[in-house]
């Protein structure tokens, strides 16, 4: 329990402090919002000065109130839910923004970085089982995929599976021309169909980390004592693979799929950008863009939130895995 | 698939399978065309990432479509020609005397989206609430009354001489109705789910990730529109948007498209027009006396830059050869001809004059050091110019440059920022040079370009913020000041142009932006769908997909293919 309470206060101590720093690093950036939607306005029509006002008056900017009134206000205003409203795409507040986005990313960067985890340590562990075998030839395959630069690799498989063999589309989440959105079999179809080659990049760029990672824990473990031992046991292979090599050695690649899950919003930008895919990655663009600080906070709010809470679950989680890290409390 | 073991191969053909499947029920656009009854295009017009709802005509984040497809405003300026306004809900528009009374005639038999009829009264309504909402006030109208005298009739009354807000009352402010924004508590802030306008096409269905328009049965020009659905899309980047037109996807964008002859030459249904209105420029920071450092406050060696830049070969280096001439006046060349006084100014030469620019700053002082640069009092003729990261052909621009001022000894050092960062420097005034383009005014008169690019009072010291896209070079000439003022009291033309012609006499000596090329301003058109699009030789409006106002003539004037 005591265990339990500690590390719950070291995670509140991080969210306060990463929240005071997502406030801070907005506000370094150059450019003040107002100018910013001027100019971007100035390039579309004529624009005059009072549109100044007009637009200060609009945003309830004006005159530059002290920093940390505005500190008090963001952190009253998160402990409210309230994150402000969007200058970017004003009067929309954040959280109507974060929620159109958000399901996406998490939908195709989550469910890809789980399916790249399972088949990673999957193909990995019967790759360090089988050593020699011819499974170890897709390890190099697999790692030069990884040190491919995602985004050229991302188009690369864009322009063959999409221009030059058009089995995929070109762009989008779904697809706007036929498909209304809606809970329909038709619509979940169009999507599965639209994320699957986003997915595939990320999943092809990513699954050599798990499979060499797994793969030389796998050796390492092999040559334990306690392996020779359930060999002399007379125990079945598969299990003995399953439950006494892979179990063990899955250990850093379960902390390391932490990260990488808590990463899901952040890392999405990319893919975002290469398949015009409709997540969160984008409107963090726009936000940073256009000098959002609601915006950009409420995402960041959202990155960091992910990042603590998959860290929280790991760390509980391992002490359901390996029973020695909670022997000590 | 040699490499793979016999199983995985069996699995791999399915998996294709599978997929082929799925592409046929999906079935891309492959049946768009048809009877014109169910005709549907496909528009870009920049959206990337998501969509977030907003048909407010007057929020500065609306939907684009908003002003033009959905709302329309009393006239209509065509900035992509010499035109006269063309009467879209208004039909005449009259000041009294002394510029501070408008008389405006509307448009008889004009009906809402919604079949309830539009009136003067409407046209009064909309003028007054921007009198009292100062958030939806973007042009700084001083009004101070709004009536209605009679179903056609609607007089505005301003505390000032208004003569220049001509074009944005009557031209860039979007009519709405009175029975419906009556009942709209904050119209700042109102994001309109449901728009009632009066333009030709009304909202179908919104998603995040594209909006659909459809033809407005009640429209007021017969037999206008005659395309039943419009549909815009969001693309990520400009490579996205190539693949989705060559694919057929798109029908109409404005993207500069490297290759673009080549990539249209296997495609008989695309098509491109061009059409130059944005002069690409060199901002300086001109003006010693509020701040400005460096050798470009020196007229001589801004005038030397001026006559050592080779725009032809510039034009072909990084602006595709799609740019067209520029003038030293700033206006354009072919649609402002008659405000240009001296006829040799309505061009610049494409060849540079180096013997000129070596003259000009040798009397300047400025004397050749052993490096090749010139220097003066010990100050190297060394200048930095900033533009944006990504805009690959500013930034070819700035490396053809610096090499040819080399040839007359001066160094120029190309940075790139981000676009906050550019923006931010030039509204401070904290740069030297900047590649910068002028933009689109509100009517194609020059008062337009000059009042907010070379007038004093939309300027400012380095480190305070210059009016927004104003006077960044930081110029004050008092002469160019009185006739601007002039200008702006009179809407006279006559009288006007005897202004300009002063104007341009001084800005065309001092030079505080350096004009180079009109930029390119390339639309791309798919003509299997729909036809009537704008050409070079009937530019009937402004094409670019992005523009306001224009977009809703052009939507309402293309035809569907049958």
């Amino acid at each position: 329990m005591y265990h339990l309470l500690r590390k719950l206060g070291f995670y509140l101590v991080a969210l306060w402090a990463a929240l005071t720093v997502n406030f801070a690093i907005p506000r370094m950036m150059p450019g003040d919002p107002v100018e910013i939607m001027l100019s971007k306005l100035g390039q579309k029509g004529p624009v005059t000065e009072d549109t100044r006002e007009a637009i200060e008056a609009l945003l309830g900017t004006g005159a530059g109130r002290p920093l940390w009134s505005q500190y008090r206000d963001y952190l009253a205003g998160l402990a409210h839910g309230d994150l402000g409203v969007s200058v970017v795409f004003f009067p929309a507040p954040v959280s109507t923004i974060i929620g159109q986005t958000l399901p996406w990313t998490i939908g195709l960067i989550g469910l890809a970085t789980v399916i790249s985890f399972l088949t990673g340590v999957g193909l990995g562990t019967l790759a360090g089982w089988k050593r020699g075998s011819w499974m170890d030839n897709l390890i190099p395959v697999t790692t030069m995929f990884q040190s491919v630069p995602y985004f050229w690799l991302a188009l690369i498989l864009l322009f063959l599976l999409g221009s030059v063999w058009p089995l995929f589309p070109l762009n989008g989440g779904y697809d706007v021309y036929e498909v209304t959105p809606g809970w329909t079999g038709e619509f979940l179809g169009s999507v599965v169909y639209y994320g699957t080659l986003p997915a595939l990049t990320i999943i092809i760029s990513s699954i050599g980390g798990w499979m060499l990672g797994m793969r030389n824990m796998m050796v390492s473990t092999l040559s334990e004592d306690y392996m020779l031992t359930a060999e002399a046991k007379g125990l079945r292979p598969g299990r003995i693979m399953r439950r006494y090599a892979a179990r063990n050695a899955v250990l850093p690649s379960v902390s390391g799929f932490a990260i990488s899950l808590g990463f899901v919003v952040a890392g999405s930008i990319v893919t975002e950008a290469v398949f015009s895919y409709p997540g969160i990655g984008s409107a963090l663009l726009q936000a940073v863009g256009g000098n959002d600080y609601a915006l950009m906070q409420g995402i960041f709010l959202i990155i960091t939130l992910s990042v603590l809470g998959a860290n929280l679950l790991v760390d509980l989680l391992y002490s359901v895995i390996d029973p020695r890290t909670r022997a000590q409390s | 698939m040699p490499f793979l073991p016999p199983r995985a191969r069996r699995a791999a053909t399915a998996l294709a399978a599978v997929t082929l499947v799925l592409a046929a029920c999906s079935s891309p656009d492959s049946d768009k065309t048809g009877k014109a009854g169910d005709s549907s295009i496909t528009i870009f017009n920049g959206a990337n990432g998501t969509i977030v709802e907003n048909w407010n005509p007057f929020s500065p984040t609306q939907l684009q479509p908003t002003q033009g497809p959905l709302y329309e405003a009393l006239f209509w300026y065509n900035v992509a020609t010499e035109a006269e306004r063309q009467p879209m809900l208004g039909t005449a528009a009259a000041w009294n005397a002394d510029g501070t009374e408008l008389t405006i005639t509307t448009r008889e038999g004009v009906k809402w989206s919604d079949g309830q009829p539009f009136s003067a009264k409407d046209v009064a309504f909309t003028f007054d609430l921007i009198m009292k909402n100062k958030a939806i006030n973007a042009t700084g109208l001083t009004l101070t009354s709004s009536v209605a005298k009679s179903d056609t009739t609607a007089v505005l009354t301003f505390k000032n001489k208004s003569f220049t807000d001509e074009a944005s009352i009557v031209g860039y402010t979007p009519i709405i109705p009175e029975h419906v924004w009556s009942k709209i508590d904050d119209p700042a802030k109102t994001i309109n789910q449901n728009p009632i306008g009066t333009g030709p096409f009304t909202l179908k269905t919104f998603s995040s990730q594209s909006y659909v328009l459809q033809k407005n049965p009640n429209y007021w020009q017969a037999g206008k529109p005659k395309i039943q659905n419009v549909r815009y899309i969001s693309l990520a980047t400009a490579d996205a948007a190539s693949a989705a037109l060559t694919a057929g996807q798109v029908d109409w964008m404005s993207s500069f498209l490297p290759g673009l002859e080549q990539l249209l030459q296997n495609h008989k249904d695309l098509s491109y027009v061009n059409t130059p209105v944005l002069t690409a420029s060199i901002f300086t920071c001109a003006n010693k006396e509020l701040g400005c450092t460096g050798p470009q406050t020196d007229t001589a060696v801004r005038q030397a830059i001026h006559h050592a830049l080779n725009r032809d070969q510039l034009n072909k280096l990084a602006g595709g050869g799609f740019a067209a001439t520029a003038s030293p006046t700033l206006l354009l060349p072919e649609r402002d001809k008659k405000w240009i006084a001296d006829p040799s100014q309505v061009t610049i030469p494409g060849t540079p004059d180096v013997a000129k620019a070596n003259q000009i700053l040798d009397d300047g002082g400025w004397v050749k050091g052993a490096d090749g640069i010139r220097t003066k009092n010990g100050q190297k003729l060394s200048l930095t110019i900033q533009t944006v990261t990504g805009w690959s052909d500013f930034i070819s621009l700035n490396d053809a440059m610096a090499q040819q001022l080399k040839e007359v000894g001066i160094e120029l050092k190309p940075t790139q920022l981000s676009w906050n960062e550019w923006n931010n420097n030039q509204v401070q005034g904290r740069y030297q040079l900047s590649l910068d383009s002028i933009g689109l005014g509100a009517s194609a008169n020059p008062y337009y370009t000059y009042q907010p690019k070379y007038a004093t009072v939309t300027t400012a010291k380095v480190g305070e913020a210059a009016g927004t896209s104003g006077n960044y070079s930081r110029y004050s000439n008092p002469v160019v000041d009185r006739a601007v003022e002039i200008a702006a009291g009179t809407n006279d033309e006559a009288a006007q142009r005897e202004q300009y012609t002063i104007i341009q006499k001084e800005i065309t000596r001092d030079l505080p932006y350096i004009p180079i090329y009109v930029n390119s301003l390339l639309t791309e058109f798919n003509t299997s769908r729909a036809t009537g699009w704008p050409t070079n030789e009937n530019k009937y409006a402004l094409p670019a997909s992005w523009k306001v106002w224009d977009n809703g003539i052009v939507l309402a004037t293309i035809e569907p293919v049958a």
